[in-house]
């Protein structure tokens, strides 16, 4: 499967909650190329060993953001509450699928220009209620706690890039995925293992365990961040086409970055800085905490439009992120610094 | 009728750009009427009937659709637009559009770049722009021209009892016209497919003046806030309870004569409950010497969104509807 192919099958799959058909995927791939296993939920981690104890863990996240129904009423209306971020000001008119004996294509309501006057409040998503079309019959089917998530297809733009659901954080994952394959059968200098992790959409949650269970001694978070748009300062974001963002962070290691940036400079691999001045709002945060304390970097993938169903990236981000980190575990990661 | 309506509303024709819209009913009505096109593209019809009576109908559906238009193109590749009729920012924001058969994305500054304030407010639509992924303001320029139009895709889905399109304003009216069309008619009639509804009514206007009829039914889709948080006393019409009749919109006081003969009919019909938006019934009512107008409407959630909801038993109860007030009308019963 090249890169596209993987990201979109990626996207397709939801994984989130109960629902682990993204994360069974994935499994299903890292399983022919590493020792994998299954952790809680949705949770995959895959093993490389190398020539030395010494273990760099590798993180993108596999869930994703998604709402769940807190209330049905008698005329097939759900309200919801989101779990992780969504963009409460865009909901209205747009598609989605509600989880649950089956799955139900709904959408959430929007008031016609003709009475709204472009005014609405976006204050509180329980304000916006989801349509199901089923009247009382939507009880039968949908039960409280069901989870729902966008029902966006992806898509080609110009160039290569490509739109879709889910590429935060699926895009990461399927780097990981293409690399777990190139590194497989390799002689590596050190232990690599691929964490899929689950819950950073609701606050970090599942890679504190994954973590806790690998106990790295360095670790790469991949994660997507805000690429170039119209009123974006540049300090905001990266570009799109230019490469992977090698984070600079007091939270993060300085070895690991000018690590990285050696290794891209040495390879030509395109690359930029992504400088933050404090948190980096990725798994890099609770990582690099872990246990008695891990040397941790971001690398992040420049994405536009983040947590709609349409976020863009461009393919050639994906291939110079899998061929920097490909070059950096050759290279040892910073086992000599 | 739902693959007919389905077909409809997966083409895509903004106001002034109806062409594709155009060229699929005229291979759908070819050889069931007399049609022409006129100078602002509204296709006119007449269908004979086994009767000519001695008033003369005319019945009208818009053939337009609510969309963009592209203003101008930035120096990094994105594109500006406009809206062609009315469309709010909240439902325009990340979704699909298609520019011809270039592919883009509505893109805007992600919720986490924006002040918690604005978070809490309606997207601006000058703050919009369309990415297509083009690198340059000339790679852009290469692909698309400025003044194309862009349509917010949208597939067709069964949702219960209903369907959500995009476009079921007007499709639903262009549908029951064609539908009719292929039928046998009791009595002779004119039908139109109008232009430029959606930018002020304006194909309907001069059709209605070269037919000059005696009566104009317009077949429309309408707001319905039968939904979850809006009252009773401000829902409009509800799915599921017949086509809306309407006694009085911002456009038009409906001919009363007809708005109660429609709501005697014993069939499925309800009263629109609010005096609010408008149709081509604005231009047609005070076309000539004027003509008596009623529109039958097909009542529709989300109006003018990507995602309109209708109820399929109100779509087969506004055909039954519009033959009942045509025949008796042409008839003479309904005076």
């Amino acid at each position: 499967m090249n890169i596209k192919d993987l990201l979109f099958k990626l996207s397709s799959l939801d994984a989130v909650g109960n629902i682990t058909a993204a994360s069974d995927f994935a499994y299903g791939i890292l399983s022919k190329y590493t020792t994998a296993e299954k952790m809680d939920n949705l949770t995959v981690i895959g093993f490389l060993d190398g020539k030395s104890d010494y273990t760099l863990m590798l993180d993108s996240h596999i869930d994703q953001i998604a709402m769940v129904v807190t209330d049905i009423d008698n005329n097939g209306f759900l309200t919801v509450s989101n779990a992780g971020g969504i963009d409460i000001r865009t909901l209205p008119s747009r598609m989605v699928n509600v989880h649950g004996k089956e799955i139900v294509p709904a959408v959430f309501c929007a008031t016609p220009p003709h009475l709204s006057k472009g005014e609405e409040s976006f204050e509180d998503i329980a304000n916006i209620k989801l349509d199901t079309g089923l009247g009382k019959k939507a009880k039968e089917i949908i039960s409280l706690g069901d989870f729902v998530t966008f029902s966006g297809k992806c898509g080609e733009l110009q160039n290569d890039l490509v739109y879709g659901r889910s590429f935060d954080d699926r895009a990461a994952v399927a780097c990981l995925l293409m690399l777990a394959q190139k590194l497989s059968g390799k002689k590596l200098p050190i232990n690599v293992a691929f964490v899929l992790s689950d819950s950073e959409e609701l606050g970090m949650r599942g890679v504190r365990t994954a973590a806790f269970r690998v106990n790295p001694n360095e670790a790469i978070a991949i994660d997507v961040s805000f690429g170039n748009g119209i009123g974006i300062k540049d300090e905001e974001c990266g570009e799109l086409s230019k490469g992977g963002m090698i984070g600079i962070s007091p939270v993060l290691s300085k070895v690991v970055s000018n690590k990285l940036i050696a290794v891209a400079k040495e390879n030509d691999t395109p690359y930029q800085l992504e400088v933050m001045g404090s948190h980096t709002g990725t798994n890099a945060d609770m990582i690099s905490i872990n246990r008695e304390g891990v040397k941790t970097c971001t690398l992040s993938i420049p994405l536009r439009n983040m947590h709609s169903e349409t976020e863009i990236l461009s393919l050639s981000d994906l291939e110079s992120v899998c061929d920097l980190l490909y070059a950096y575990i050759m290279a040892g990661g910073v086992l000599n610094a | 009728m739902l693959d007919l309506l389905k077909k409809l509303c997966l083409l895509d024709g903004t106001s002034g750009s109806e062409d594709n819209i155009r060229n699929f009913i005229i291979e759908e009505i070819k050889g069931h009427c007399e049609y022409k096109v006129d100078n602002l593209g509204n296709i006119i019809c007449f269908k004979k009937g086994k009767k000519r009576s001695d008033k003369c109908l005319m019945l009208d559906a818009h053939m337009d659709e609510v969309g963009l238009i592209i203003t101008a193109v930035t120096a990094d590749g994105f594109l500006k637009f406009e809206t062609v009729g009315g469309m709010d920012a909240s439902v325009l924001m990340f979704k699909t559009v298609k520019i011809g058969e270039i592919t883009g994305v509505i893109s805007g500054k992600p919720v986490h770049l924006i002040s918690k304030e604005d978070a809490k407010k309606a997207p601006k639509t000058d703050a919009l722009y369309i990415d297509i992924g083009a690198s340059s303001k000339e790679e852009a320029l290469s692909l698309i021209r400025l003044g194309d139009t862009a349509v917010i895709q949208s597939d067709f889905t069964v949702m219960g009892e209903s369907v959500k399109a995009k476009a079921i304003d007007d499709r639903i009216g262009c549908a029951v016209l064609i539908t009719l069309l292929k039928e046998k008619a009791e009595y002779d009639y004119f039908a139109v497919f109008s232009t430029q509804e959606e930018i002020g009514t304006r194909g309907a206007r001069v059709a209605t003046f070269a037919i000059n009829p005696d009566f104009a039914l317009v077949l429309e889709a309408t707001t319905a806030a039968d939904i979850a948080g809006v009252s009773e006393d401000k829902s409009v019409c509800n799915l599921g309870c017949g086509p809306a009749v309407s006694f009085m919109d911002r456009a038009t006081a409906y001919d009363r004569t007809l708005y109660n003969a429609a709501l005697n009919s014993g069939l499925s019909v309800q009263p629109k409950r609010a005096v609010a938006g408008g149709n081509n019934s604005g231009a047609i009512h005070l076309s000539c010497e004027g003509i008596r107008t009623l529109a039958i409407s097909l009542p529709c959630r989300y109006i003018h969104s990507p995602s309109c909801v209708a109820n399929i038993s109100d779509i087969e109860n506004m055909i039954k509807l519009t033959k009942y007030m045509l025949n008796g009308i042409l008839s003479g019963e309904i005076k």
